[in-house]
């Protein structure tokens, strides 16, 4: 059951290899890539990018396993990631989270069973000056209270 | 002293254009990279060295120094590297210069290029900054067509390219050798040095590293003089800061401030001072990993001389004010499982360390706390500092030590009465 | 970074360490200068044959002037460079690191094969002897005996991380199966699901890793190494002659290991050389014996030998000596094959002689070790003056065609002729003698056979691919009744009337130097451990 990348993906990888003078500096681009083209990072995306760039699938896993945002098991519709970290913690991150993790009737780390929404406790995502902060997919939702959360997860659709 | 309020970086935030080229160069955007190009690289070096420009990204190091490393033989090809991977915690100011000021950046980038003759060039933005990335990216795009960037830049016979590269989710490689592996695609393990990226750094290329910060102040520093950027802030740390203050604060954000404003100031002026009217019970200055400070101790100057002398850093502006009432053992808690996440694993001391000073911090927070747990804790700290590839151990250790030096007696509590004084919470 | 090759240069930087002083050359690294003068800097990433990690922080020694404890591995000496191992700062920083790298290992040593030649334990012993400050029950836990291929199992829980195994795959196979995956004090080495490890190197791995982490499939739980003894000896797998070491108990083998040769195999050998001791073990021929009517009778040497030889030269008087062929071995030594050589030519009269090969559908080679040839000594067969390849081929012709009445086999087998195939050549001569140390096809056909000593249990000379000549040793007695071929030699020589006074394999060395061209000049004393290379 191997993937490929569509032809715009694979357009993608063709130009980021004319970036860098190495091949395997595509390697982190190249595994973003396949997350968004396959939905998280599986056992097959990491043989098929091992295969592109021609290292054994063994060094891809080293370094998907590496980052954080390279998920190797799928997440929900919506990775719902709170920040724990010290800034966030002074103003009420703690609590948030554990609210959040009730309305939700998951654990941190759990998913929905629907499969619309993971919560995950992350590390300071760099905007600690409109704490408590988190990020939902790609964007980030700052100066967050339980109503604004509330409100926030309500709207995705 | 005096003070000049007069900006480098955040003078035309406000304006949401800023973003877009043609505001920018209304407000007099790539002049700057126009004059340098019509100088010598040497001539844009010595304006640096003089503006006594020391790294924005936390170690602080002078940046003209650094750009001096690069080797005089030509034959191969250099590499300028910006850090955007801002992470360490307390710390938000290159987000705001990708998103308000992404142009500033690349003519930053673009007149350093040209004065290290480095024709390639990468920025390494954190992985989570997807939309600054993306804004980055824009900015970029306008550059190259508008000729700022690319092949014969506004007809000077220089040649840059610039790639804007994302990272995954891992604060190690903040650590430049660590960002330079992750660059070339690997796990973001630091490397041993020497050799020192200026001989062999990104993809085994002369490489200098520099954070967003320092080279968004470079176009100022071209187009007023070094001299002037050095008069703004105090002797060895010359121009202003970007100041991030967040915690118990009134007005949490980036201040752009001349080095060596006052600490005290910086959080009760700019900031507004401790939210609900509480008393300040502790202030981490210059983001996690540098040692706390108590009320008594922030009368100081804010400079990289200053803070150094009553040990402690001003590292990367991230002000982090603690209010009264605080379980300085929780925040320590939270502090030991961000290093024990982030640990890469390369070295025994760090990757042991980490989890072991998170275990016994977590179990004393829990109340599980035993006799002599404190005394392990600093003999762990003893280990793991000056041991290591690179700093992250003593940066996890740091925090440790001045925790417990500084508030002892609430480590003492927990573990006397074998709960936490304030019911396990912030 | 990877490892530096010391230059030979003018001027030979100083360093003093622990108040000696010794001169290296540019290049050198704090640890390989401590060696010289006899200091032991414990650690455990750095490989001479591998990049330098320094990684592992154990080698962390004080270097005057430098504020920082600096890793040995790394440093490279400078001239007036003062460093010492041996304060209190740096012995708290060794046994912090250790205590470290203990606090999450297993309490395994009762089952674990590394016990007693195992780097934590030694190091434990030396720089140790503290009590774990960490609770049992916090210990990170890690997949346990996986087997991940190749010759290989492994526990990911014992590990280390000194990423040596690591840096093996990628620097000198080139294949990583094996890398660190996830970070921190979770990082674990492991092979990618389903992709196990797949090269002929593999062996290597388990001598590199410097815990019970990656381990010996083949060995596992066989014996405790206390109570191994070594010895020098040569692979007889290929003609690389890669140079090992022989693990023995008593009259039985346990485990070959490369000895360190830059000039041939530096510190590997290949996963098919490192079975071969099995065949010195098992299916051994132990006793003389004749066949008598097809039935095998035994034999005494005293009586058999001196008949053997009669019979022989009676073939040669009878029917002329075309009428006697001799198929001399690939395996043999140079000592061996000399004497084969002068027993063939010169008292038997015969010019049937040649020496068999074992290609047996195999003949894989790589750009590494692996020579396609099997054999340890073809080459010293060439270079003594016996054929192989067409020579042989025509041999088996005659002998085919029923022109053979007396053949002397030294060797397991003939060619790549199986079982029934050999039944089928042999039964075409009345009288046929065989020297061989394993049962096989010609055991099971041949009229009477001399069981020889295994390599293990004899010394000689081998000559490799490349004209370098080796030599091994014995590592024990002979088993059984089986005898040193060089005495099988003589002994016939001598009833064939050779008058030959010939002591053991050194004094038949001596005769070849003095004799064989190649070989002039030589002796086991300029051999020495690492070999010589023969005159070209």
């Amino acid at each position: 059951m191997s993937v490929v990348f569509s032809d715009a993906a694979r357009a993608e990888f063709d130009r980021l290899l004319t970036r860098y003078p190495e091949r395997e500096a595509v390697i982190l681009p190249a595994l973003h890539l396949a997350q968004k083209e396959f939905g998280f990072v599986s056992d097959e995306a990491i043989v098929y990018v091992a295969e592109l760039l021609g290292v054994s699938p063994a060094k891809i896993n080293g370094v998907a396993t590496f980052y954080t945002m390279y998920n190797r098991k799928p997440v929900g519709k919506y990775h719902v990631q709170i920040c724990r970290n010290i800034a966030c913690s002074l103003l009420g991150a703690e609590h948030l989270i554990e609210h959040v993790a009730e309305k939700l009737g998951v654990k941190p780390g759990g998913t929905t069973p629907d499969g619309k929404f993971t919560l995950s406790q992350v590390e300071c995502l760099g905007s600690c000056g409109t704490a408590p902060v988190m990020q939902v997919n790609d964007d980030y939702h700052e100066n967050l209270t339980a109503a604004s959360i509330a409100a926030i997860l309500e709207k995705l659709p | 002293m005096t003070r000049a309020m007069e900006t480098v970086i955040t003078t035309h935030f406000a304006d949401d254009g800023y973003r877009r080229i043609d505001t920018y160069r209304g407000f007099g955007g790539y002049d700057a990279l126009r004059k340098a190009l019509s100088t010598t690289p040497e001539g844009i070096i010595d304006e640096v060295k003089k503006a006594n420009l020391r790294g924005r990204g936390g170690a602080g190091f002078p940046a003209g120094v650094k750009w001096g490393f690069l080797p005089k033989d030509l034959s191969r090809p250099r590499v300028l590297v910006v850090n955007a991977d801002e992470g360490e915690p307390g710390t938000f100011k290159d987000r705001l210069i990708m998103d308000r000021g992404p142009h500033l950046l690349v003519e930053g980038i673009a007149i350093a290029a040209f004065a290290l003759r480095a024709h390639l060039s990468y920025v390494y933005v954190r992985g989570e900054f997807v939309r600054e990335a993306r804004v980055l990216d824009e900015a970029v795009a306008e550059a190259y067509a508008a000729g700022f960037l690319g092949k014969n830049i506004l007809g000077s016979g220089f040649d840059l390219d610039l790639t804007v590269h994302r990272g995954a989710g891992a604060y190690i490689c903040g650590e430049e050798t660590s960002l330079i592996n992750s660059l070339e695609g690997k796990r973001g393990w630091p490397r041993l040095k020497p050799p020192f990226p200026a001989a062999v750094g990104a993809f085994g290329l002369p490489t200098i590293v520099n954070n967003v910060e320092t080279l968004a102040d470079v176009p100022w520093i071209i187009t007023h003089g070094g001299e002037k950027f050095a008069a703004m802030g105090v002797e060895k740390n010359g121009g202003t800061r970007l100041v991030g203050v967040s915690g118990a604060v009134n007005r949490p954000g980036v201040y752009e401030l001349p080095a060596g404003t006052n600490l005290k100031e910086i959080i009760y002026t700019h900031a507004g001072g401790i939210k609900d009217g509480k008393a300040l019970k502790a202030v981490i200055p210059g983001g996690s990993s540098t040692p706390v400070l108590r009320p008594d101790e922030i009368d100081v100057s804010y400079d990289i001389e200053s803070m150094a002398k009553i040990g402690t850093m001003a590292g990367s502006g991230g002000v982090i004010v603690i209010p009264e009432g605080t379980c300085m053992v929780r925040a320590l808690s939270v502090l030991m499982n961000f290093y024990a996440h982030e640990s890469c694993g390369q070295c025994t001391p760090c990757r042991e360390g980490t989890g072991w000073l998170k275990k016994i911090v977590g179990s004393i927070e829990a109340g599980k706390g035993r006799e002599g747990d404190v005394e392990l804790i600093l003999d762990l700290c003893d280990n793991m500092m000056g041991r290591t590839i690179c700093p992250l151990s003593d940066a996890a250790a740091m925090p440790a030590q001045s925790f417990i030096w500084k508030f002892r007696e609430e480590f003492d509590r927990h573990i006397g009465e074998q709960k936490c004084p304030h019911g396990n919470r912030f | 970074m990877p490892a530096r090759e010391p230059v030979l240069t003018e001027t030979m930087p100083t360093l003093t360490i622990n108040g000696m002083t010794v001169d290296v050359p540019q290049g050198t690294s704090i640890l390989n200068a401590a060696k010289e003068v006899g200091v032991e800097i414990p650690h455990y990433c750095y490989h001479p044959k591998l990049s330098i990690a320094g990684n592992c922080r154990m080698c962390l020694v004080e270097v005057e002037k430098l504020p920082k404890l600096q890793t040995a591995c790394s440093t490279e000496v400078t001239d007036g460079m003062v460093v010492r191992t041996d304060t209190d700062k740096v012995r708290k920083a060794v046994t912090g690191v250790l205590e470290l790298m203990l606090i999450h290992h297993p309490i395994d040593c009762p089952i674990c094969d590394q016990a007693g030649e195992c780097g934590l334990q030694n190091y434990y012993m030396k720089f140790g002897l503290h009590k774990s400050r960490y609770a049992l029950e916090d210990k990170v836990h890690k997949k346990k005996v996986q087997d991940i291929g190749g010759q290989i199992v492994l526990d990911a829980e014992r590990c280390i991380l000194c990423s040596r195994c690591v840096r093996f795959l990628t620097e000198v196979t080139g294949t990583r199966e094996l890398d660190f995956f996830s970070r921190g004090d979770h990082s674990e080495i492991a092979i990618f699901p389903g992709r196990p490890l797949d090269n002929n190197y593999t062996g290597n791995l388990a001598d590199i890793c410097p815990v019970g982490a990656l381990t010996s499939k083949d060995f596992r739980f066989k014996c405790r190494v206390w109570f191994l003894k070594a010895f020098d000896s040569i692979c007889t797998g290929c003609s690389k002659g890669c140079n090992v070491d022989a693990h023995h108990k008593g009259d039985i083998l346990y485990r070959l290991k490369p000895r360190w040769n830059d000039a041939v195999n530096q510190a590997w050998m290949c996963d098919f050389g490192r079975l071969t001791y099995k065949a010195m073990n098992e299916a051994r021929l132990l006793t003389p014996f004749v066949r008598v009517d097809g039935e095998r009778k035994v034999a005494a040497w005293g009586s058999l030998l001196p008949d053997v030889a009669f019979r022989l030269k009676a073939a040669a008087d009878k029917g002329g000596t075309d009428r006697v062929a001799v198929i001399a071995s690939p395996q043999s030594s140079n000592e061996e094959l000399y004497l084969l050589r002068r027993l063939a030519t010169s008292l038997l009269g015969t010019k049937n002689l040649a020496f068999t090969h074992r290609v047996a559908g195999d003949g894989f080679a790589d750009d590494f070790l692996i020579q396609a040839d099997k054999n340890p000594n073809s080459r010293g067969a060439q270079l003594l003056g016996i054929p192989g390849g067409a020579a042989f081929d025509a041999m088996v012709s005659k002998i085919a065609a029923g022109g053979i009445d007396a053949l002397l086999v030294f060797g397991n087998g003939i060619g790549v002729h199986s079982e029934e195939e050999t039944a089928a050549l042999l039964a075409k001569v009345p009288f046929v003698v065989q020297v061989g140390t394993n049962e096989g096809a010609v055991s099971k056909a041949a009229t009477a056979v001399l069981p020889s000593a295994s390599v293990a249990e004899r010394g000689g000379t081998f000559t490799n691919h490349a004209g370098r000549v080796q030599r091994f040793r014995a590592g024990f007695p002979a088993r059984g009744k089986a005898k040193n071929p060089i005495e099988i030699l003589v002994s016939m020589g001598n009833r064939l009337g050779a008058g030959w006074t010939f002591a053991g394999e050194a004094s038949v060395f001596a005769a070849i130097a003095g004799t064989e061209a190649p070989f002039a000049g030589m002796s086991y004393d300029s051999i020495g451990v690492s070999g010589q290379a023969i005159r070209s």
